[in-house]
């Protein structure tokens, strides 16, 4: 043990003239004369695609695909553009700005998508452009859009048979497309609806939760996060759903769990998280959305889809914020600024 | 005990740098390299390992790196406290000039050592964020070998990028 411990002490030390030891070296071709100082372009073609891959779909759009004619090639390769994410953009950028955008990098990925994040400004018009030329997606997610319909997220859904991961934070209007979407990807493992209907606990509504439990029977992980059900919707989904490892129902304050099926979710369900449990750690909180009179008022206004977000900061008077609404990283959570 | 010796001698390892020089490691070093992994593992690694893409100044990094990393993970502290001391460290050893960050990216993927591949490509990202194109043409001494045409086109349409 002693010598154990001594030699990881040692320091490493440099040892020259080994060269007769060379000779021997039953693991060693003949050493090659030394390259020149490598500048990046000696940096082999999938290590400067995996570094310009982490800069984001505006770094490399607006700058890195212009440094030089090998990195626009590396960019050019539809395997940069496996994952779109498109989060946290909306206050640098006009809307419209955005669509061209997102649309130059699906054709870019030529029907490789296998993820895309689109917050705030995902129209029907897009999901279906998407749609049409992803047919390997298995990872969508939408957050805080006010221009889709449940219709075009029906159809736009049709075109994605693979999607494993759905996930709609206060995306207006796509309840309605639920069911229909769960016909479309059978292979659904993980949904998730994340609203603000716990500022209306007088409203009853299992319409989602019923449309969850018919049409998506496969899924692992739920989160249902300020909805209006009641024990009936959650009882549906328990029957409908199976599989489910994961029931996460915070802020669903029109459930009763002291009951029969408070006893079943816990002896079915491996990680289950109830109603007034804490959203600190949560990703999809619909609190940060909080919508009081004045975000109806700017959902309904015919600008939304004209101006960015930057101009949200206008309203800061409304914002009533706290260090949760801040990102781990640091940066400033995009949600907050729909409030 | 001649067996004990034995086993003693086994957790010492030399690897041979491009330019000759020869580096003493022990074998928690030189497992994290999974280039020469199955030479370890086989034995075969007598007398040492010649490593012909890494200079010596970089492989005198590359250990270090490694080196601290073993003796981090294997120290005994709880895990939040080793990884704290390791983000730490790796910070630190991000603190070099642009091509230092290149050739030890290059070595970490030449010598398949993935913790340290990831950051290298992470701080070189973050380099390279937010940068104007010719701030980042200046910093990693890419030349612009655009056609007066392209670049003109580029010019136009990202203007702001080259402010």
């Amino acid at each position: 043990m002693g010598k154990k411990n001594q030699k990881k002490k040692l320091k490493l030390k440099k040892l020259k003239n080994k060269k007769k030891k060379a000779k021997a070296a039953s693991s060693a071709p003949p050493p090659p004369s030394p390259p020149p100082p490598p500048p990046w372009l000696e940096l082999p073609r999938e290590v400067t695609a995996d570094i310009l891959q982490r800069l984001g779909i505006f770094d490399i759009l607006e700058s890195a695909q212009n440094v030089c004619t090998t990195w626009r090639n590396v960019c050019k390769d539809p395997s940069m553009w496996r994952v779109i994410d498109m989060k946290n953009l909306g206050r640098y950028h006009l809307f419209s700005y955005l669509d061209t955008r997102c649309r130059l990098a699906v054709d870019r990925s030529e029907g490789q998508l296998t993820e895309i994040y689109i917050d705030y400004f995902a129209t029907d018009e897009l999901l279906q452009y998407i749609s049409e030329r992803s047919s390997q997606l298995r990872c969508l997610r939408l957050g805080g859009c006010s221009e889709v319909s449940g219709d075009g997220l029906s159809e736009a859904a049709k075109g994605f048979p693979l999607l494993e991961e759905l996930h709609f934070v206060f995306v207006k209007n796509c309840n309605e497309g639920i069911e229909a979407i769960g016909r479309s990807c059978p292979k659904l493992r993980s949904f998730t609806l994340s609203e603000s209907g716990y500022k209306h606990p007088q409203l009853l509504c299992d319409a989602d939760a019923l449309a969850i439990a018919k049409s998506m029977p496969g899924l692992h992980r739920l989160q249902l996060l300020g909805n209006n059900m009641t024990n009936e919707g959650l009882q549906a989904i328990l029957d409908g759903c199976p599989l489910l490892e994961l029931l996460d129902i915070r802020k669903c304050l029109n459930v009763d769990l002291s009951g029969e099926l408070g006893k079943r979710i816990t002896q079915k369900i491996k990680d289950f998280k109830r109603p007034d449990d804490s959203m600190e750690d949560c990703e999809w909180d619909p609190e940060i959305f909080d919508c009081d009179e004045y975000d109806e008022d700017y959902y309904r206004s015919s600008e939304i889809s004209e101006f960015s977000l930057d101009n949200y900061y206008d309203y800061d008077d409304y914002l009533h914020y706290s260090g949760s609404d801040y990102d781990s990283d640091g940066g400033v959570d995009p949600y907050f600024y729909f409030d | 005990m001649s067996s004990s010796t034995e086993l003693t001698e086994k957790k010492v390892f030399l690897l041979k740098s491009l330019d000759g020089v020869i580096f003493e490691v022990e074998e928690s070093v030189a497992v994290q390299l999974e280039v020469i992994r199955e030479l370890i593992e086989g034995d075969c690694a007598r007398p040492f390992i010649s490593l012909y893409n890494v200079t010596s100044e970089i492989l005198a990094l590359v250990i270090e790196y490694c080196k601290h990393h073993a003796e981090t993970c294997s120290g005994g502290t709880s895990a939040t406290i080793a990884d704290e001391d390791l983000k730490t460290f790796d910070n630190e050893f991000m603190n070099v000039d642009e091509n230092i960050l290149l050739e030890l990216c290059s070595a970490a993927d030449y010598l398949d050592i993935k913790s340290l591949f990831e950051l290298t490509c992470r701080t070189l990202a973050s380099l390279i964020k937010d940068r104007t194109i010719i701030e980042v043409r200046k910093m990693f001494n890419v030349e612009n070998d655009f056609s007066v045409v392209e670049e003109k086109a580029v010019r136009k349409e990202f203007a702001w990028a080259f402010k």
